[in-house]
């Protein structure tokens, strides 16, 4: 089982609060379905996201992919180093392949995502 | 194209494959290897050293018949009475209009007998078609007949191939074909490949795939599956079905016209149409990128202008940089722009191939 400290999309992102702040990520399964990653595109500091909506890309070997966000806000820190790193999220998407962090404004953000057990059966269901 | 009616076929090699870690995948109604852990590493193992690839899913047909060269040399895009026996040649199939059906591989096997290998995933279309154009012909689908194909391919194939056998130099020239003697019976190989590099392909009975497979690996052949098979094909601009051939190209859209040999003066289907050709109007052409991979559907500008569209993607193995090919309006000079889902962002027009052939090497 994923990490319960979190909640998750269906879309294979999953985002983590603390406090007012949501870091966002994508999960092991994402990458791995997408296998050798070669691109990362991720926004600047103070651009808006909403949820469901595209924040940024991934690329493989094989594919290119949205990444939606979990969440409405401002991002407030990107892991700007992972564009350099891919290996970093090849191998930790879960912890040190973070991708951004969000300000929200309510501390019931992640309302209605997924949790770790549900995501789960999405994963199984895909597998 | 495989249906929801239609089992999905299994290569002969499904254990193996499953016991290597192999990722697989529904392709042209199989279940085939994408890859065994590493699309990039199984590229540059096949580059430096010598890969294997299991390609059993390619459909496999024989044709004997007194006048089966003939016949074959009317309905293929390709001269086929002047191929010599012992020597395989490329070619393709070709609709009454030019356009591309199918590009496959004619093996003259004897005088009277050819053997054919066509894409998976046209099989079936190509083989209606060439029972409707072979009227009088012996012809036979052996693609389930429970061998297959193992392409041996890299600068280090020779060697494996000297080893597997214990006789060396066999096809000593590209295209050549031939009966190779081994410890599981004669091996019907041809010095033919997909990767642009010195390489075999081997054609293999169902009592002789299991243990051929095994022993090129452990003489040292890295598998490889079908992910860095497409790496290679473009990284050599090999051209694929349905990327940068298709019913609506022409040879001379593509610059494949060694494949219609004789057509100026043959009689063939599609002959007449591809002779009416006044001005080509599109040229296939070469781009590297420096980050994002141009895929396949992307639009192509040239100074601004929409000219084309990719036909093929990748990120290049060994050249660590995306690649692409595109068919555009033939002429185009000025700066090439590519429209990244949304975003336009430059591109090199690169000649190709763009990893050089060593094929005949």
């Amino acid at each position: 089982m994923r990490p319960t400290d979190r909640s998750y999309l269906e879309s294979h992102e999953w985002a983590q609060l603390d406090g007012d702040i949501v870091t966002v990520g994508i999960t092991d399964f994402a990458v791995e379905q997408l296998g050798e990653l070669v691109y990362l595109d991720l926004p600047a500091v103070g651009t808006d996201v909403s949820t469901g909506q595209g924040f940024g890309e991934v690329e493989s070997v094989k594919a290119v992919s949205d990444m939606n966000s979990p969440v409405d806000g401002e991002v407030i820190a990107v892991n700007s180093d992972l564009t350099d790193n891919l290996d970093t999220l090849q191998n930790h998407p879960l912890n040190a392949g973070w991708l951004i962090k969000v300000k929200v404004a309510s501390a019931d953000a992640l309302h209605g995502l997924l949790d770790a057990a549900a995501y789960e059966q999405i994963v199984a269901s895909q597998s | 194209m495989a249906t929801e009616t239609q089992p999905i076929l299994n290569t002969p090699l499904l254990a193996s494959h499953e016991q290597l870690g192999a990722k697989l995948v529904p392709f042209a109604g199989w279940r085939m290897p994408l890859d065994y852990g590493s699309i990039l590493g199984e590229s540059r193992a096949v580059r430096s050293g010598a890969g294997v690839f299991d390609v059993s899913h390619m459909a496999r047909f024989l044709f004997r018949g007194p006048d089966v060269a003939a016949q074959l040399d009317h309905a293929l895009g390709g001269s086929i009475l002047d191929q010599p026996v012992g020597k395989a040649r490329y070619t393709m199939i070709l609709q009454e209009d030019g356009g591309i059906l199918d590009d496959l591989i004619t093996y003259r096997t004897a005088a009277d007998e050819i053997f054919m290998v066509v894409n998976a995933s046209n099989r079936h279309r190509d083989w209606d078609l060439l029972m409707e154009r072979l009227p009088a012909v012996e012809c036979a689908d052996l693609t389930e007949d429970g061998g297959g194909i193992l392409a041996l391919q890299g600068p280090d194939s020779k060697r494996i191939l000297a080893e597997l056998s214990g006789v060396s130099d066999f096809c000593p020239e590209f295209l050549d074909l031939g009966e190779l003697p081994s410890e599981w019976g004669d091996l019907f190989i041809a010095r033919t490949g997909y990767t642009g590099e010195h390489g075999y392909e081997i054609f293999v009975s169902a009592e002789q795939i299991v243990p051929v497979w095994s022993k090129l690996l452990a003489l040292g052949a890295a598998p490889v599956g079908l992910g860095a098979r497409d790496v290679l094909r473009l990284e050599a601009a090999l051209p694929l079905y349905g990327h940068e051939i298709h019913e609506t190209i022409t040879p001379f859209d593509v610059n494949l016209r060694f494949a219609i040999k004789g057509w100026k003066t043959r009689t063939f289907i599609g002959g007449d149409a591809l002779r009416a050709i006044k001005d080509v109007e599109r040229e296939l052409i070469g781009f590297t990128a420096t980050q994002r991979v141009p895929r396949e559907g992307y639009p192509v500008f040239c100074d601004g202008a929409e000219v084309g569209v990719i036909c093929s993607g990748v990120f290049s193995a060994t050249l660590e940089h995306p690649i692409a090919t595109a068919l555009v309006k033939k002429g185009c000079e000025g700066s090439f722009t590519v429209d990244f889902r949304g975003k336009q962002l430059p591109v090199e027009r690169t000649a190709t191939p763009f990893v050089p052939h060593r094929s005949r090497a």
